[in-house]
């Protein structure tokens, strides 16, 4: 039978949607030792016209492969932080003795394997509230009566919540959210920066740290990891602290998952987790200190410095 | 007037609070001991439309009640595929494993605040966080590899929210999960699901124990804990808190041993470091002190004084030892974990 020559016609035999064989790609592994955190990038002093800035990163390894297969990084991180303030309360606002202090935490919607929107979605929220938490108890607010200032964080590159290998996109909805803290953590260190460039008067630096109960590969007991990767582990049970080391104190605590008779332990590596990135903390604020008072010449805004600090903790 | 707080007091009735909580033991307004909860009104199935229903009504007149409706949902022809993978060797055809966290829908009301203010995303994200932390809830919600169940869990507080209605919501929650029934199925492996329209026949979302085990899955509990000075308080009323040094939302679920599991921790940001700061005597010009007292002085004044003599806000956060006996406090045996689960067994329908 003639073909109807004047429509795209249809196959003849009709169509099978593509199923795909599952790959052989195993997910990454955690290269890093169980209490080594990885390697941040921190610098304050960005954004020119906000009183305070500071950016965050945690830069993307590359694990060698032994097959030789092309391997997508892991993780990345980057944030901004910009803090606007303390400016004076309009005139209609009702009077307050303290600074009031808001957060806003935002994904860019390139941030994420799937796109995240331009209006503030119920999980960003959240995480606004926690960064509230965590920096409310830091701020001394009764030095700036009748006044606020505004914490606004912008997420460039977001931690995934689970490894995305074929397949297994199920498993960041059924896991939930475990990418989400390691954010809140880098969240927490850049808005501490951020405040100290703003010189925003507080008790302490607060630093943010994750630890997590994992998994154990084949035998043997679950483990616990600081700073962990949610695509390298099957995390159990995380737990996020800002943590004030001077007062050895903490504003912010999160946890989640079952940790069971672990659940000492994780509070103490999740602490260590936040002095490790307290070090970098401590170390870019003093060289920020320093190209501000001169003792350093700072060669394009940047200061001549640059040198790695080891986290100790 | 504190504007941004709603908390009508003083510094020196702060003050005042902040002394009597932090003696040993502790002295609380309503006489309470510092692991006692205030009386309460509960009941469970009074909403002859929904799958599952309860009402709590704590003495401070907050009322809020929960309605959980169930909806059958066709699975994403991806997760098919996914699923489809390890069918093989898939004999037993129950949920474990399978469930996914999107399934339950947790939305909350409060009067006087839009969806989207802090207060009902936080307690929203907190309660879902607790209900999916345990795998065992969204397992149950899977029928067969092409239909699942959808949870709508919808709380709606009645009352505005005189003190932080976290356990209040959470009870509720924890009583009206207890009491959903979800129709018997009567399909067998993929075809679709057809259900015994028979009420009676119903099952229990949560299994109830039956008399050889009496061991059985619960949903979870999130509990309120304030520290005020070195005391621990269970429960605050709006008072305790407006003097409370840090704010812990935990939230405990029953494993299969019986015992208690902690499943979620948050910090909840405390209403007192809003509280304005009282004025030390030296520095008060009511008091004979001179008037012309610069900023510097004022400052230095108020931070040699440290909060001793009048009211702080206080500053920091609370320390690894105390969260540990907090939590030590809500899974010991016999602890506040499981007398708020117990008194909430004995609530009739």
């Amino acid at each position: 039978m003639q073909a109807d020559r004047r429509r795209l016609n249809a196959p003849a035999g009709g169509t099978a949607p593509p199923t795909f064989a599952p790959t052989t790609t195993k997910p990454p592994r955690r290269a890093r030792k169980p209490d080594e955190h990885r390697k941040i990038f921190l610098q304050t002093g960005i954004v020119p016209s906000a009183a305070g800035s500071a950016y965050y990163e945690l830069p993307p390894q590359s694990i060698p492969q032994a097959d030789g297969l092309l391997q997508p990084a892991t993780s990345s991180l980057k944030i901004t932080c910009t803090v606007h303030g303390p400016r004076p309360l309009p005139r209609n606002a009702a009077f307050s003795p303290n600074l009031l202090l808001t957060t806003h935490v935002k994904f860019a919607p390139f941030a994420t394997r799937s796109r995240r929107g331009w209006i503030r979605d119920a999980s960003e929220r959240d995480l606004g509230v926690h960064l509230e938490t965590a920096l409310r108890g830091v701020v001394i607010g009764e030095r700036w009566p009748k006044s606020a200032a505004d914490v606004v964080i912008t997420v460039l590159e977001g931690e995934e919540d689970g490894w995305h290998g074929i397949g297994k996109e199920a498993e960041g909805g059924r896991a939930g959210g475990w990418g989400s803290m390691s954010v809140l953590a880098g969240c927490v260190t850049a808005a501490s920066a951020a405040l100290v460039d703003a010189g925003i008067d507080c008790v302490d630096l607060v630093s943010g740290g994750v630890a997590a109960l994992v998994g154990a590969e084949g035998e043997g007991r679950d483990e616990i990891v600081v700073d962990p990767t949610p695509a390298e582990h099957d995390i159990k049970a995380a737990c996020l602290v800002a943590y004030l080391q001077s007062r050895d104190e903490i504003t912010e605590m999160w946890m989640k998952g079952d940790a069971g008779n672990e659940l000492e332990n994780l509070l103490e590596q999740a602490v260590r987790s936040a002095t490790l990135s307290r070090s970098v903390l401590v170390d870019a604020v003093k060289e920020a200190a320093e190209a501000k008072v001169g003792l350093q010449e700072p060669i394009n805004g940047r200061s001549k410095k640059g040198q790695d600090v080891t986290m100790t903790g | 007037m504190a504007p941004y707080t709603n908390i009508p007091l003083s510094p020196a009735e702060l003050s005042y609070l902040q002394t009597s909580l932090s003696a040993t033991p502790p002295i609380r307004p309503d006489g309470r001991s510092p692991t006692q909860f205030r009386p309460l009104v509960a009941e469970a199935d009074i909403l002859p439309s929904a799958n599952g229903s309860a009402r709590v009504c704590f003495s401070d007149g907050t009322e809020a009640v929960v309605g959980i409706k169930a909806e059958v949902e066709r699975t994403g022809r991806a997760d098919v595929f996914r699923e489809g993978e390890s069918e093989g060797e898939d004999v037993n055809a129950t949920g474990e494993g399978k469930g996914r966290n999107e399934w339950l829908e947790v939305a909350i009301d409060v009067p006087g605040l839009r969806d989207d203010d802090a207060l009902p995303v936080f307690l929203g994200a907190m309660l879902s966080e607790a209900l999916g932390a345990d795998g065992a809830l969204r397992d149950r919600l899977w029928i067969n590899a092409r239909f699942h169940w959808r949870l709508y869990v919808d709380i709606l507080l009645l009352s505005p929210p005189l003190s932080y209605p976290l356990p209040l919501l959470s009870l509720t929650t924890h009583l009206a999960l207890l009491n959903t029934r979800l129709p018997a199925l009567l399909s067998q492996g993929d075809e679709d699901p057809l259900f015994n329209d028979d009420w009676d026949a119903s099952t229990h979302l949560y299994p109830r124990p039956s008399k050889p085990s009496p061991a059985t899955q619960k949903p979870p509990i999130t509990l309120l804990v304030t520290t005020t000075g070195p005391n621990i308080l269970f429960d605050p009323s709006r008072d305790e808190l407006a003097v409370a040094e840090s704010v812990l939302a935990v939230s405990a679920a029953p494993t299969a041993s019986g015992s208690l599991s902690v499943v979620a921790i948050r910090s909840v940001d405390p209403p007192s470091r809003l509280t304005a700061a009282g004025v030390p005597r030296e520095i008060n010009s009511a008091s004979g002190a001179t008037a012309t007292a610069s900023a510097g002085e004022v400052l230095a004044a108020r931070e040699k004084d440290e909060g001793r003599g009048v009211w702080r806000a206080p500053r920091g956060g609370v320390g690894r030892k105390v969260v540990a006996e907090v939590v030590k406090m809500v899974v010991a045996k016999g602890g506040v974990g499981e007398e708020v689960l117990a008194g909430l067994e004995g609530v009739e329908t």
